[in-house]
């Protein structure tokens, strides 16, 4: 059984016909990859190294040098924290301090419903801006108190959260 | 354009530069580590290795130059004229002993039971360069997996890797596979493998002599010995024909390990697994130790001294060409001997007992010619394009397929990997016509395949040469020095005799009245073979045979004298590119009686034939001066062949 | 007002994230102009006259460093470097929100000038929006013939494609960002070679900062000279400024180069916030130096902030009230570096974790004072000896700031507790 669906496989090679050398396909094709599944798995990797024709030990170095690519299932949705100077001279402390009892489990931690995997990054954002800042699902959520972390939790969980950014 | 150059500046392509005040004039192009080393001035480098690109990670080796301000990589930057380098400026003190702090933080000082201690670069610099104590907190340090089994051969121990990036080099920029990669980042990176799946090259015996430190080592060498306890002798590998350089390492009259020794016109410091590994059956006790005579097939043996053996054996010998005439007889050799035995063996074979029929191995060769061996193993990366036919040399001779990569990626050289039937038509389309150099690789047995191809290529307008991947150890001694039917030293044409192939078939058919066999059992290994050889054995009514294992031969023998293991003597062995190499004794002898080549020429005496040289060096003698391709060879060089008569 | 709009004249004006948004603004006339009238060396000989120099941190003339590719050698390539991951920047994510087109098209130019058959956008991987956003515009751009084949009847081809990092800063280093872009690990290369020799696959290959680019279709449309006008002496133009940290108005600003930082901070930014006091303020992002309230007189200018002994870098800018830890702020950007390090080297692996150790001792006052000479001394040991820039930026906060607040160091040391945030504490004790 294959692990990357049809669709994904057909991305993957596009993304290596897209490219003058194949291999530069291949941080597309992890995000591909864990667009899919959630995560980058032992298995996908081997796919996609086959599709593009490197070895699978050449993916997985690729792969965990990367922050953003997940190694293992998760929650449903990810959220990650900034914590970084900026963030951190407007309150993100507070933040990550109210997640973290918000969501029942530590940064990296999965919240018992499934619904959210959440961490703090020390990569800075590029959100300082709106600091404190979050990313839920790649998507901005600036100027964070309390409040509105927990406005963002309940829209994302809703069945009828909409996408898209929001940087009021 | 005028030509500005200072006059006293000799346009040698070279520019002087000076380390720590003494002055080197080096090569443009030079690196400054090694224009230092010219300067007999050490700088340590933990990721620098001299087959690998430089990739400046370790940072051990930065010194301070004239022409920056900053210091800088001495492995990765190329000298300028007039640079004076500094390697014991108080700046480059001061960060030798950080790095080696830092190197220090993560590592579990675990010296004692380490197998690399004694040998590793991390204690000796730390020694020599290294900060006194540590500040870093034990309690701080980040751990990873210890004693790691990548495979069966290899141990990893994450926690001492100091990420000199040098095994993943390795892989990727000499053998080309990328079995071992780096994982992660910052300091969290470790050496891994995909989803932690075992190693399966075949090269993989080279990582722990590649790692400086003792994160990657030998299961088999898994606290064995410390190296100061282990005896070191130079010697050749013994296992296929390439002859990689190695040293012997043993303790205890054992064997430990094999370790490389670079030659960079063969091995190119590296060994495959297959010959690296395969030490263990020299430290085999069940051996042949005393001599042995039967009076007649299937009598009971009854031991004897060497000369009571050796004269049992002329009397044999001579009553059956006194019978049946000398064509009666036949003798085998194998690639497993030395030169200098080899030589002896034809002597006998040819001037003595007076027989055509002598061979070293199975296989016949047809067209066997000097043409064929005279392509060096370095020489295919001067080549324009290499034909290798079928997949016969590469296993032969693993080694040459590191050699083949590195043409490849390093010199550009194109290698076509073509099947050995392939048609000479196609191998030139393969190639294209023109001139230049290519080189024509094949197994023996591809010869003919490979002399058409050959033609045909220089018929497109190249210069070919060849070489050919030669069996055991010393074939190609065994070919250059007439141990042959139909050939005899230097490639001059002597009367025709049976192959080795058909001595055996002709002695299991009644036809051979006598065997001398010289470490015949190496000749036969695979089943078919075992079975005609057996079927001889039984068959021949006088078998002399210098053996050093017990098997059909030791047991059929009606003389037995016993022989003396390659790890056992001095001799030169010749590899199949013609390069005439030093095998020396790494381990004493198992039985007390005289080596071969003393053997033959008591023999030949016992036989009438008086004043032979005995020892190995004297023997040498006799073959330079009647042999003058050995002649120039000298020791380690190449026996070339070119014009002689086929 | 002394914002002075140029690159960011159309933010917020309605559809300019769209093509025909951006030509209503008067958008891909840049490129027309460049096609029609100007041959690649008459580009590069504007630019170089307009003393653009890039945006991206080094400040590298932007003019010259496209003239250091080879003559003859070809394909050559174009990164933009959207990577934009420097504590305290976003400045290129508003120059991609703000005027997506304005970048695709400064992109057009420099491939045209560079003679380049592809442009590649690396992207940093949490600008997801961001990447889509520049997708959609690349695909627009195409769709109207300023992509591709034969752009607007030219003889020039070029394609645009979007590439997305994944998580990692050290990408946006121009070398690692070419081994990522290939497909490896985004560690940074040895050079010699530069880029602009042996570049993508090998290739000579140019790699130019968001913002650089995105002042391209200005100066082709209004001359090199009239650049040249707009600045100081050696620091031309304008450049965006991310502000945040301790401010009222957090956000960018585009200021004329030469306007005092003061301008910056008390007009545009409002000022500190609650109407505290500047303790402190770095002024190039979080690799540069910190820098005093009595440096707020100094011009936005390249020359006069490095003789101050920091840099404008990047042009993010955070401020800092009189509340603020140093030690805390310090221990927050090592560990930065220490999370970014890519571990090729090793002071800068090895170095980064030391030192962040360190940091988190002295932040919970557990580190013995002693162990503050340990901290300058191994950050002497890595800067300068690093593999590439980002190691031995991991030192310049830090000691910049146990210079300047030395006090606040070593009251930390023993303390048990950080005596700047919880003083009272700090008091009894004494
Ligand atoms: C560690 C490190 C990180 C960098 N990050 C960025 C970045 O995110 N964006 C950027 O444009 N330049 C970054 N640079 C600078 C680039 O190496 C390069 O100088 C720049 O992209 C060149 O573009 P410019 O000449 O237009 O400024 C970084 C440099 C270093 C050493
Ligand atoms: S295992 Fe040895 S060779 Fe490999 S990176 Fe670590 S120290 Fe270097
Ligand atoms: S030996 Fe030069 S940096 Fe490692």
């Amino acid at each position: 059984m294959s692990v990357l669906s049809a669709a994904t496989r057909a991305e993957v090679e596009r993304h290596r016909d897209r490219y003058p050398q194949a291999r530069s396909a291949v941080l597309p094709s992890l995000w591909a990859l864990q667009n899919q599944i959630g995560h980058v798995s032992p298995e996908g990797m081997r796919e996609v190294s086959e599709i593009l024709g490197l070895a699978p030990s050449e993916v997985e170095a690729v792969a965990s040098f990367y922050a953003m690519y997940l190694d293992r299932p998760g929650g449903r949705h990810h959220v990650l924290v900034c914590v970084n100077v900026s963030c951190g001279l407007r309150g993100a402390d507070d933040i990550v301090a109210h997640l973290e009892r918000r969501l029942g489990c530590p940064s990296g931690g999965t919240s018992a419903d499934g619904e959210f995997t959440w961490e703090h990054t020390v990569e800075c954002l590029g959100a300082c801006g709106g600091a404190p800042a979050m990313q839920v699902d790649h998507h901005f959520h600036e100027n964070l108190t309390p409040e509105r972390v927990d406005a963002v939790l309940e829209a994302v969980r809703a069945p009828s959260a909409r996408a898209g950014g929001d940087r009021s | 354009m005028p030509d500005t150059r200072p006059v006293e500046q000799p346009e040698d392509g070279r520019v002087g530069v000076t380390v720590d005040g003494r002055a080197v004039r080096v090569p443009k192009g030079t690196l400054v580590l090694d224009a230092a080393t010219q300067a007999g001035v050490h700088i340590p480098v933990y990721c620098a290795h001299p087959k690998m690109d430089p990739v400046a990670v370790c940072r051990m080796c930065l010194v301070k130059l004239s022409t920056s301000p900053k210091l800088q990589p001495a492995c990765a930057t190329v000298v300028s004229d007039g640079m004076a380098v500094e390697t014991r400026a108080p700046e480059v003190v001061k960060e030798q002993e950080g790095v080696l702090e830092f190197l220090l933080l993560n590592h579990p000082l675990d010296c004692p039971v380490c197998d690399r201690g004694g040998e590793c670069d991390l204690q000796d610099f730390t020694q020599r360069y290294g900060p006194p104590t540590s500040r870093f907190p034990i309690t701080e340090k980040v751990h990873f997996n210890k004693a790691l089994r990548l495979s069966d051969r290899i141990e990893l121990d994450q926690e001492r890797c100091i990420l000199c990036w040098r095994c993943t080099r390795y892989y990727e920029e000499i053998t080309g596979e990328k079995e071992l990669v780096l994982q992660q980042r910052g300091v969290h990176t470790l050496v891994a493998t995909f989803n932690g799946q075992p190693l399966t090259s075949e090269f993989q015996g080279n990582l722990p002599e590649v790692c400086p430190v003792g994160a990657l080592t030998h299961v088999r060498y898994r606290f064995v010995s410390r190296p100061w306890d282990l005896q070191r002798t130079a010697s050749i590998c013994p296992e296929c024909s390439y002859g990689c350089n190695l040293n012997v390492d043993s303790r205890d009259f054992e064997i430990k390990r094999f370790a490389s020794r670079d030659n960079p016109l063969v091995d190119d410091m590296w060994l495959c697994d297959r010959g690296r590994y395969s030490f263990p059956r020299w430290n085999s006790t069940d051996r042949v130790r005393r001599p042995l005579v039967r009076e007649a097939r299937g009598g009971v043996p009854v031991a004897v001294t060497l000369a009571g053996a050796v004269a049992a054996a002329a009397r044999q010998l001579a009553a059956v060409r006194e019978e049946r005439g000398p064509g009666a007889i036949a003798v085998l050799g194998s690639p497993e001997s030395t030169n200098e035995e080899l030589w002896l063996l034809r002597r006998l074979a040819r001037e003595v007992l007076g027989t055509p029929h002598l061979d070293h191995q199975l296989e016949r060769f047809a067209g066997l010619a000097p043409a064929e061996h005279d392509l060096g193993i370095a020489e295919t990366e001067e080549c324009r394009a290499v034909v290798v036919l079928g997949e016969e040399p590469e296993h032969r001779a693993p080694v040459l397929r590191l050699r083949l990569f590195k043409a490849e990626t390093k010199r550009g050289v194109r290698v076509h990997r073509l099947p050995a039937g392939t048609a000479p038509a196609q191998a030139v389309e393969a190639v294209g016509t023109g001139p230049g150099l290519v080189g024509v690789i094949a197994d023996e047995t591809a010869r003919a395949g490979a002399a058409e191809i050959a033609a045909a290529l220089a018929a497109a307008g190249a210069t070919v040469k060849r070489l050919t991947v030669t069996r055991g150890p010393n074939g190609r001694g065994a070919k250059d020095l007439g141990v042959t039917p139909g050939l005899d030293a230097g490639y001059r044409a002597a009367a025709e005799g049976m192959s080795g192939r058909e001595i055996l078939e002709a002695a299991a058919a009644g036809r051979v009245g006598a065997l001398v066999m010289l470490n015949g059992a190496a000749l036969a290994v695979d089943g078919d073979d075992r079975d005609l050889l057996e079927r001889a054995l039984a068959s021949v009514a006088v078998l002399v045979a210098v053996e050093s294992r017990p098997g059909p031969v030791a047991q059929s023998a009606t003389v037995l004298i016993p022989g003396h293991s390659l790890m056992e003597k001095l001799g030169t062995i010749t590899s199949c590119e013609g390069r005439v190499q030093r095998v020396r004794a790494a381990l004493p002898p198992a039985t007390a009686t005289a080596t071969e080549t003393g053997v033959l020429s008591m023999l030949a005496g016992a036989l009438g034939s008086t004043g032979w040289p005995s020892d190995p060096i004297a023997v040498h003698r006799e073959i330079v001066t009647a042999v003058p391709a050995y002649a120039q060879a000298g020791n380690g060089g190449r026996a070339l062949f070119r014009g002689a008569p086929a | 007002m002394a914002e002075h709009r140029l690159l960011t004249e159309h933010f917020g004006m309605e559809g300019i994230q769209t093509l025909a948004g951006y030509e209503r603004a008067g958008g891909y006339q840049g490129l027309r102009r460049a096609l029609r009238e100007l041959t690649p060396d008459d580009l590069v000989a504007q630019v170089k006259a307009s003393g653009l120099r890039g945006r991206g941190g080094a400040g590298f003339p932007t003019g010259t460093k496209w003239s250091f590719l080879p003559g003859d050698v070809h394909p050559r390539y174009l990164c933009v470097n959207a990577d934009e991951s420097e504590p305290g920047c976003f400045k290129d994510r508003a120059l991609i929100e703000g005027d997506p087109h304005q970048l695709i098209e400064g992109t057009l130019i420099a491939a045209y000038a560079i003679q380049a058959p592809i442009a590649f956008i690396y992207i940093r991987g949490e600008y997801f929006d961001q990447r889509l956003l520049l997708e959609r515009c690349v695909e627009e751009a195409r769709a109207a013939g300023y992509i591709g084949r034969g752009i607007l009847g030219s003889d020039f081809s070029c394609d645009v494609i979007v590439h997305g990092g994944a998580g990692a800063y050290i990408c946006g280093e121009e070398t690692a960002l070419l081994d990522s872009l290939e497909g490896r690990r985004g560690q940074p290369r040895l050079k010699p070679p530069f880029p602009a020799v042996k570049g993508l696959y090998g290739q000579p290959t140019v790699v130019n900062n968001v913002e650089t680019l995105s002042n391209l279709p200005h100066i082709v449309l209004r001359g090199g000279s009239w650049y040249a006008s707009l600045g100081t002496e050696k620091s031309k133009g304008t450049r965006l400024f991310c502000c945040s940290g301790h401010i009222e108005r957090p956000g960018t600003y585009e200021m004329l180069l030469g306007t005092p930082i003061r301008e910056l901070l008390e007009e545009e930014c409002g000022g500190v916030w609650k109407g505290r006091r500047l303790k402190a303020f770095q002024p190039g992002g979080g690799s540069m130096q910190v820098l005093l309230p009595e440096h707020l007189d100094l011009p936005l200018d390249m020359e006069a902030v490095a003789q101050a002994g920091s840099a404008l870098g990047a042009g993010a800018m955070v401020f800092m009230d009189e509340t603020t830890c140093m030690v805390n702020v310090s221990m927050r950007l090592v560990d930065f570096y220490h999370h970014e390090s890519c571990g090729k080297c090793s002071p800068c692996r090895e170095g980064t974790y030391f030192e962040s150790d360190l940091m988190h001792r002295l932040e919970r006052g557990v580190l013995a004072p002693e162990e503050l000479t340990t901290l300058s001394d191994i950050c002497d040991n890595m800067n300068g000896k690093c593999f590439c820039p980002l190691g031995d930026t991991a030192t310049w906060f830090v000691m910049s700031a146990y210079a300047a607040f030395r006090d606040e160091f070593e009251a930390h040391c023993g303390a048990g507790r950080c005596p700047v945030r919880e003083p009272r504490a700090a008091e009894a004790v004494a």
